[in-house]
């Protein structure tokens, strides 16, 4: 699947593309269905999971920049995605719900300079940082920030996954070379103002409306902090 | 009524009842349908390896608990055979397992000694590794016997049985990250009707809903049976609840009164299905958790399974794959119980088959054509004598019949006692680390 046809993918639902093997999962649709109503921001907790990793990324203009420059100081969702990813259950279902939370949080005068989208490629060796800017470039603007971020080499990239729990398959021929698509879990990552990783959402809980509620759980602690600081 | 050996000791009359029935009670969860919901990477075809958590014995090999590796596709020249062991230190009571959502790694408790072994089976399915042990949730949660291990994303849920302070039932959850770090710990509802105990997790994501189950406290599980069922007071403290919670919030919304040990929980994986299904140990029921017209839940009893004065004593249960079939093994008589889930309100049993002098732990393959049986229930809750055979055996089920297709003798191969199975794949290997760099080069 080419990277114009995955951008294509990204404008609309799932992605129809050709299924590739991204995990042996099958069990559900692309699309999740929400069958409840999520409680209410702020009455619940979100635990502090991990700190968020750090390590040198490039952005789409091939600047070294530090990973903590794209998960601190906002909040961010953050995932793994490589733009030759066909699977509708992965990296294409993980921009779509993307689309629709920079869309929602875009509309909120409360969240849109507080918040950031993160979308970080394991595949270096062909998402360059030319490959991420033709991908982020079919994202329109709205005054919400949207990283297209990638690596060097797999030795950077490597810590960041292990840092995040993330994991990544390479498919194997026959002769046991590498060959097809990459696998892996999907995850998407909330993280909050302080790089710590305070929610990590898969295909069975990538809920729109419980990451929007999150996000304003993440809002409310954070007032709710600044206005108990001396 | 039979006098059953147990451990050594002669019950005869009620006390024989009630031995039996306490027999029944720690189960596990297990097997490639009854995965967490978060957890990727299911087996859809032939899996490569049987993951046995088994239970050391004294003066038997090393005598330490140890996780075992049984090579189990019939394409290998290895069908059938112990490929790979690697112990653990001491003997803690080997209960139960659970990969993380990445399936990369492999936690499994001990309900004695408390310990949290992970395993890194991602790196060489064929040899799994020790790679962390984490001997402190007592003093950190204050709970203790680690049973169930949940995988939610980056995280693992693991279902606590008693407690540090008195050994009773009454416990809660602890959620660590997949890195061994403990995030938070969630008492279960003593509140509400809620007894306070806890057993098996399922999640329901589509739902928002967690459902928990009820067992006993480690002054009962460790106890020697046959003391244990002299003892009245004793016998009275085991679950007779299950709770819903609000998974997001990790509140319980409901406590549900289902009698005698509601233990192993089973959610339907059809699609549009809301139901799951539990069997309760003490009085050999099938009980069904689903929403009624209002939305609330509620638990129905829906089957016996065999007739409860026998005291077959249902263990574990392994639901198939589109929720229409349930296993059921029944330790006592060693039978494997197969039941048609078309209705779930009316479940009929329409199978059964003697797979062991006792038989606990049960799992199936994705799609249901190979079934695999372990023996032990708890250590000092094991039959005796003869009766007490440790093994794994590997069977082909074409929806009539069970045909076995391999044995792995535990006791002959000096393993100890055979308890909680998973399933792995040679195809999982996750080419980690410089192994990974260089594939991705």
């Amino acid at each position: 699947m080419t990277v114009l046809a995955t951008v294509a993918a990204l404008a609309t639902a799932a992605g129809t593309g050709p299924g590739a093997a991204h995990e042996l999962d099958d069990r559900l649709p692309a699309a999740v269905t929400m069958n409840f109503v999520p409680p209410p921001p702020g009455s619940y907790a979100l635990h502090a999971i991990m700190r968020a990793p750090d390590g040198p990324v490039l952005d789409h203009d091939g600047r070294r920049l530090p990973l903590s420059r794209f998960t601190s100081g906002k909040i961010t969702l953050l995932g793994f995605i490589y733009t030759s990813c066909a699977d509708p259950r992965g990296c294409p279902l993980t921009s779509q719900v993307f689309y629709t939370v920079r869309h929602r949080v875009a509309e909120d005068p409360e969240l849109r300079e507080r918040v950031r989208l993160v979308s970080l490629s394991f595949d270096p060796a062909r998402d360059t940082p030319v490959a991420m800017r033709h991908y982020a470039a079919s994202v329109p603007r709205n005054g919400v920030e949207w990283a297209f971020l990638t690596t060097e080499l797999p030795r950077t990239l490597v810590p960041l996954l292990d840092g995040f729990g993330q994991d990544v398959r390479v498919e194997l021929d026959a002769r046991g070379r590498p060959a097809g698509p990459l696998a892996h879990v999907l995850k998407v990552f909330l993280i909050d103002e302080r790089a710590v990783v305070r929610e990590i959402y898969t295909t069975s809980y990538l809920f729109t409306e419980v990451i929007l509620n999150d996000i304003k759980t993440l809002r409310l602690e954070g007032k709710t902090a600044r206005r108990a600081a001396p | 009524m039979r006098a059953i050996r147990v451990r050594g000791t002669f019950l005869g009359g009620i006390v024989g009842i009630l031995a039996l029935a306490l027999a029944a009670a720690s189960p596990a969860g297990a097997d490639e349908t009854c995965n967490s919901p978060y957890m990727g990477n299911l087996i859809k075809g032939q899996e490569d390896y049987l993951y046995v958590w088994a239970l050391g014995v004294k003066s038997m090999g090393d005598g330490a608990d140890k996780l075992v590796t049984i090579d189990v596709n019939p394409a290998s020249s290895r069908y059938g055979k112990v490929i790979h062991k690697v112990s653990v230190r001491g003997r803690g009571e080997a209960h139960h397992m659970g990969f993380t959502d990445d399936r990369r790694f492999l936690w499994a408790g001990g309900l004695d000694n408390s310990r949290i072994s992970i395993f890194d089976v991602g790196t060489d399915p064929a040899r799994p590794k020790l790679v962390q042990t984490i001997a402190d949730m007592p003093a950190k949660t204050g709970y203790v016997g680690p049973h169930t291990f949940y995988a939610m994303p980056g995280r693992m849920l693991v279902q606590g049985l008693s407690n540090a302070k008195d050994g009773g039932g009454v416990t809660g959850m602890a959620l660590y990250s997949n890195k061994g770090e403990l995030i938070a710990t969630y008492p279960m509802p003593a509140t509400g009707g809620g007894d306070g105990y806890g057993y098996d997790i399922a999640i329901n994501p589509q739902k928002n809903a967690l459902l928990t189950s009820s067992f006993t406290g480690r002054k009962n599980y460790m106890r020697n049976l046959g003391e244990l069922v002299k003892d009245a007071e004793a016998m009275k403290r085991f679950g007779n609840t299950m709770a819903v919670w609000d998974l997001k919030a990790m509140k319980p919304k409901k406590v549900l009164s289902v009698p005698g040990a509601p233990l192993e929980i089973r959610w339907s994986l059809k699609d549009g299905d809301t139901w799951a299904i539990t069997a309760t140990a003490l009085t050999s029921k099938l009980w069904l958790i689903k929403p009624d017209a209002s939305g609330e839940w509620q638990a129905k009893e829906v089957a016996v399974i065999d007739d409860p004065t026998k005291i077959p004593l249902p263990v574990d249960i392994s639901i198939n794959k589109d929720g229409t079939g349930l296993w059921v093994n029944t330790f006592m008589d060693g039978k494997t119980r197969y039941f048609d889930l078309s209705n779930p309100e009316q479940p009929r049993q329409t199978y059964e088959r003697v797979t062991g002098k006792q038989v606990n732990m049960i799992s199936q393959s994705w799609d249901g054509t190979r079934v695999y049986i372990a023996s032990s229930l708890l250590a000092n809750w094991d039959k005796a004598g003869a009766d007490d055979e440790q093994f794994v055996r590997g069977f082909r089920w074409d929806g009539k019949e069970l045909k076995p297709a391999f044995e792995v003798d535990f006791y002959k191969e000096k393993l100890g006692r055979a308890h909680h199975m998973k399933l792995g794949s040679k195809a999982l290997k996750s080419a980690y680390g410089l192994e990974r760099t260089a594939t991705l080069r």
